[in-house]
């Protein structure tokens, strides 16, 4: 097993102290779960000197009503309980099913909603030991990457493709779900879809002080959201492909693709294509929109093809359960 | 042989199966002994450079660091072949991989150890890598082992050419000759448990070492030649090993390192690898290239085969000498074929060291050869079991290159298989993209000559009966999860007529059990359960002619922990009763057996590898679904017949059938060993090198054959590698049958696959397009 660097933990009980302590330790993380942050940290990634411990913040734990009719889910929730959640179940079963592909069950019973959004991008040349990325030289995402590293990715490149890979994302995307985030300075929301950047080293709209209290859920759309994961394996991989498709009879179908860049991307032209041509036309469409590079070990020539064979399904199967 | 309530053909737990349950087993990492420090390595991240400085003194200025080894204080060479002496445990002059050992240390704990190794200062001169076939076959690339430099050399470690028959007239009798590329990849075994070792240094100067190894004895002599000792004041003990599927075949700098370690700081040293340093340690399968052309006559006979090989074997020779000769003599089994030749090539490349793995030298060209059956039987429209069975081995026979064969089964197990699947109702049947594939193979019960060429045993065990009646049991052979401990006492408790559970089995410590060369070619159960069985017989005689006299005839059985007359079975002696009437006669019951190969006269002197005792046979049949769309292969079910000789417990040859079965897939659907074009491991975790999940794992429907070898303890073979043989190729000719695309080069991963069908696809437009 490989030694996790020296740290030391906070333990906050209300969400007030935890803002506080994110203000006062400028170089600490936060820590749910801990499912990704642990294994990355063993791996080097980062080494914060301290994890701020949201564990004991009872207020992050629950899932309440809103008054608009949606839901509104503490981001310390964990994966299982969102996936059994009832009321997840009947309001927004894409994101159930979602939470239900990650990783493996013990990792959904300690990883958390929140974890999932926050989840750091990844990338085959990235997340890998100190030992394996001194021997490669580094790249723009590694903080100790030496003088004139480069992406490995796109070579001649100044930007960082490595992959968003939260499963929950692209269906609460379509959901037009919102973040709360809360600092000292006080709480603000912002969409799903307004949350991520396009650089996988800064690949989350947040403040350094600013922490993820909730995700509110407006009351689901008039028609279906689906989605669905491409991964190696049936259990504990990492997405190669993340594909939702939403269809509302009046409003037509609308698609998120992601895990093929920092951020998952709603698709532009959905609508035309759709008029054009039904679903055919919208996943090619989706074809030539969408160009993963080789941020995964399986090749990207063969996970582009895959974009238009899941976005069929996905839609596919939004509009047969309308 | 088998009596009713006898231990051998009795299904059941191992006898050391709950202490591993339960977590109450000691494996290697387990141990900790007071004063005890851990090691860590700095390893080398260039593929091939020299060596130009090294500065330690950064980590040895560190608090809690005792003492920094470099290749300088461990100069002898050494490899598991004797041929083939070329790895230091620690770098000397030139790194040849990323991930090769250059420093060693020991320090309190393991992460003083690890940052100790990152301080450490190389200097490095990088030099050109050799990372393909055609770069080691180019002798204007440099060579990774200079000391092999001669006009003309290559990094070639081997070439073996052997040709049998008249392979040109072989061909001139064929009516259909067909020649294909195959790829097969590099992969590694991925046992549960890393590397781990503990060496502990004596007063007297004399050192026990602790290590998760298959191969103590080697280990132990390896031990001994690099640290400059006396072979009989190291101790080597295997303690429980969570698995090796031969990756623990190989001495390793860890084993080397902590040993050295021990002896300069004068304490303990633990030294464990991470998961990402089992895949530098590696000793997998070699990803190999091969050509195949074979012919047969239109009624289905065999005529002639040429087979060439190249592989990209790494940085050293581990058994590589070996593969080079299992990658041909293997080629025919289990047919009959009299006109065939073989070429490979074992060579270097910059990168981590191929070795022997589950199958070891005869899964590359039987995925090849298996395929091309398929093919042929295509050709000449004949139904592939039927092409299989009218070539088939015949029991008491000698094949074109000179191996002897005993017992065959193989034909049982085509029966079995084929109508337990429904193989020949749903082939070609099963509609779109759902498809059934055969194959069949055969593996060898053990190497019939040592790693050291010598005339002494190749196995001993040891046994004592003690007056409680219970039986001990010494031996040196490794139970590495295989189930060799529990074999041993099913033969001595089954020749005795006692519950195995009263055995009690001590094992692999060179210091206190008797030699036996380890656990590799699948030799343990033929070679040390024959030894066990003359210990046992040995016990069986003195106590029945102790028993005949006490019970007043010669009619004497021992069962179900009794001793009694067959003719009056009422009058029974407790089993403890009649072992101390035998120790009052003949003195402390304690006798020794062992097992040497049978001398099999071989007509090709050069052929010292290849021959067996004995030859497992396997058939089996795969059924898969494909995606057409994502060329995701799913392999719904496996039926796998094995003729293991006779299963001297039915549980667990069943198990050993079930985990080559979950190997086999792992190969056939995902496992590649993949690197960068700096030689770089693409992906050293379990996270990214994709064994199967559970949800990957078919249903396995396990058949046992019992051909009852007559050489074999109580008729047994081997089980452990041979059924891993026969599931890659018959995945893929079931992929053909599904959806029309020969699959050539493995892994069956959904990009070669979908590729495969794009390419069909577009075949079948063109020549509809030319039809028009």
């Amino acid at each position: 097993m490989l030694p996790l660097p020296t740290f030391s933990v906070l333990s906050p009980r209300a969400v007030s102290d935890a803002a506080q302590m994110l203000t006062d330790h400028p170089q600490a993380r936060l820590i749910a779960g801990g499912t990704d942050l642990l294994p990355s940290m063993k791996y080097g990634l980062f080494t914060p000197p301290t994890l701020i411990r949201l564990g004991g913040v009872s207020a992050l734990q629950e899932i309440s009503v809103t008054e608009a009719g949606g839901l509104r889910i503490g981001a310390g929730v964990t994966l299982r309980a969102v996936g059994r959640d009832v009321r997840v179940l009947s309001l927004y079963p894409a994101l159930a099913a979602a939470t239900r592909t990650i990783a493996t069950s013990t990792i959904q019973a300690m990883g958390t909603l929140g974890g999932n959004l926050m989840l750091d991008t990844r990338c085959a040349w990235y997340n890998q030991s100190t030992f394996w990325r001194g021997a490669l030289g580094g790249c723009l995402k590694c903080h100790s990457a030496p003088e004139g590293a480069i992406c490995h990715v796109a070579p001649k490149g100044k930007g960082c493709y490595a992959a968003h890979s939260a499963d929950t994302a692209p269906g609460l995307l379509l959901y037009d779900a919102e973040v709360e985030l809360v600092s000292t300075r006080g709480a603000r929301r912002v969409a799903v879809a307004a949350l991520y950047g396009d650089d996988g080293r800064d690949w989350i709209r947040r403040a350094p002080d600013e922490l993820l209290t909730a995700v509110i859920l407006p009351p689901p759309p008039a028609g279906r959201v689906v989605h669905r994961k491409l991964r190696a394996r049936g259990s504990i991989d990492y997405p190669l492909l993340l594909t939702a498709a939403a269809f509302d009879p009046d409003r037509g179908p609308r698609v998120v693709v992601s895990s093929v860049g920092p951020r998952p991307v709603e698709l532009g032209g959905v609508a035309e294509a759709w008029e054009a041509g039904g679903v055919e036309a919208v996943a090619e469409a989706a074809y030539k929109q969408v160009s993963p590079l080789s941020t995964h070990v399986w090749p990207a020539p063969w996970r582009k093809k895959m974009v238009r064979v899941e976005v069929r399904r996905a839609l596919e199967a939004a509009i047969s359960g309308v | 042989m088998s009596e009713p309530d006898s231990p051998v053909g009795r299904r059941g737990g191992k006898i050391d199966g709950l202490p591993k349950i339960t977590g109450a087993a000691r494996f290697t990492d387990d141990l900790t002994l007071p004063g005890m420090l851990h090691g860590a390595f700095n390893r080398s991240p260039h593929a091939h450079a020299r060596i130009l400085s090294i500065d330690v003194s950064a980590a040895l200025a560190l608090p809690g660091v005792y003492a920094v080894l470099t290749g300088a204080d461990l100069p002898t060479p050494y490899g598991v072949i004797p041929v083939a002496q070329d790895e230091h445990a620690l770098a000397v002059g030139k790194v040849l991989f990323i991930g090769d050992e250059v420093a060693a240390v020991a320090a309190v704990d393991q992460e003083t150890a690890r940052r100790a190794a990152a301080l450490i200062r190389v200097e490095y001169e990088p030099l050109e890598g050799v990372f393909t076939i055609e770069d080691a076959l180019n002798p204007d690339k440099p060579l990774l082992h200079d000391e092999r430099r001669r006009k003309g050399d290559t990094n070639v470690l081997r070439r073996v050419f052997q040709k049998y028959g008249d392979p040109a007239a072989g061909f001139a009798e064929a009516d259909v000759i067909i020649e294909s590329n195959y790829d097969y990849p590099g992969s590694t075994h991925v046992p549960l448990e890393t590397q781990v070792a503990l060496a502990q240094p004596h007063p007297d100067g004399k050192l026990t070492l602790w290590s998760s190894t298959q191969i103590p004895h080697y280990l132990h002599r390896i031990v001994s030649k690099v640290l400059g000792m006396r072979e009989q004041d190291v101790r080597v003990i295997k303690p429980d090993v969570g698995a090796g599927y031969g990756g623990k075949s190989d001495p390793f700098a860890n084993e080397l390192c902590a040993a050295a370690l021990a002896r300069k700081t004068g304490r303990p040293v633990k030294f464990i690898l991470d998961r990402e340093e089992v895949f530098y340690a590696h000793r997998g399968r070699h990803p190999t290239r091969m050509t195949l052309k074979m012919g047969v006559t239109n009624d289905g006979r065999i005529t002639a085969a040429d087979f060439k090989a190249w592989a990209a074997g790494g940085a050293y020779a581990s058994y590589g000498v070996v593969t080079a000769y299992y990658f041909g003599v293997f080629l025919p089994l289990p047919y009959k074929l009299d006109h065939w030749q073989f070429e490979s090539h074992r060579c270097y490349t910059n990168h981590p060291p191929c070795g022997p793995k589950r199958g070891h030298g005869a899964i590359q060209p039987r995925f090849a050869l298996e395929l091309h059956l398929d093919k042929l039987a295509n050709a000449i429209g004949m139904s592939p079991d039927a092409l299989r069975l009218k070539n088939c081995v015949e029991p008491d026979t000698e094949t074109s290159n000179g191996l002897r064969i005993t017992s065959v089964a193989l034909k049982e197990c085509v029966d079995k298989v084929l109508a337990a699947s429904g193989y020949l109702e749903k082939r070609g049947k099963l509609g779109p993209n759902r498809g059934i594939g055969l194959a069949t193979s055969a593996y060898m019960c053990g190497a019939l000559h040592p790693i050291v060429q010598s005339e002494m045993p190749q196995s001993a065990v040891q046994i004592c009966a003690d007056r409680s009646g219970r039986v001990s049991i010494l031996s040196g052979t490794a139970d590495i999860g295989q189930g060799s401990n529990h074999m041993l006492a099913a033969i001595v408790a089954g020749r005795l007529g006692i519950p195995e559970t009263d055995c009690v089995v001590l094992e692999a410590d060179t210091g206190l059990t008797p030699v036996d060369l380890g656990s590799y070619s699948s030799r343990v159960t033929f070679f040390a359960g024959n030894a066990a069985k003359m210990a046992a017989d040995q016990l069986y005689a003195v106590m029945r002619a102790a028993a005949a006299e006490k019970l007043g005839g010669e009619d004497v059985v021992m069962l179900g922990g009794k001793v009694f007359r067959e003719s009056a079975p009422e009058k029974a002696l407790d089993f403890a009763e009649a072992v101390q009437l035998a120790e009052e006669r003949h003195g402390t019951l304690g006798f020794v057996g062992h097992y040497k190969p049978p001398k099999i006269g071989n007509r090709f002197r050069r052929q010292s590898v290849g021959p067996s005792p004995a030859y497992s046979f396997t058939a089996q049949v795969a059924e898969v679904v494909v995606d057409p769309e994502t060329g995701f292969v799913t392999v719904e079910r496996i039926w796998a017949a094995h003729d293991c000789g006779k299963a001297l417990n039915p549980t667990i040859v069943e198990g050993q059938i079930e985990g080559c079965v979950y190997m086999g897939v792992g190969e056939a659907l995902a496992e590649e060993q993949s690197y960068t074009k700096h030689g770089l491991h693409r992906a050293p975790s379990i996270l990214e090198y994709k064994i199967p999940t559970v949800f990957e794992t078919p249903e396995i429907i396990t058949i046992i054959v019992e051909s009852n070898d007559k050489e074999g303890p109580f008729g047994a073979k081997e089980a452990g590698e041979g059924p891993q043989l026969s599931t890659v190729p018959a995945i893929a000719n079931a992929i053909f049958d599904a959806c029309g695309v020969w699959m050539n080069e493995a892994p069956f991963t959904p990009d070669r696959v979908l590729k495969a069908i794009e390419r069909r696809d577009r075949e079948a437009r063109r020549a509809s397009f030319d039809g028009a």
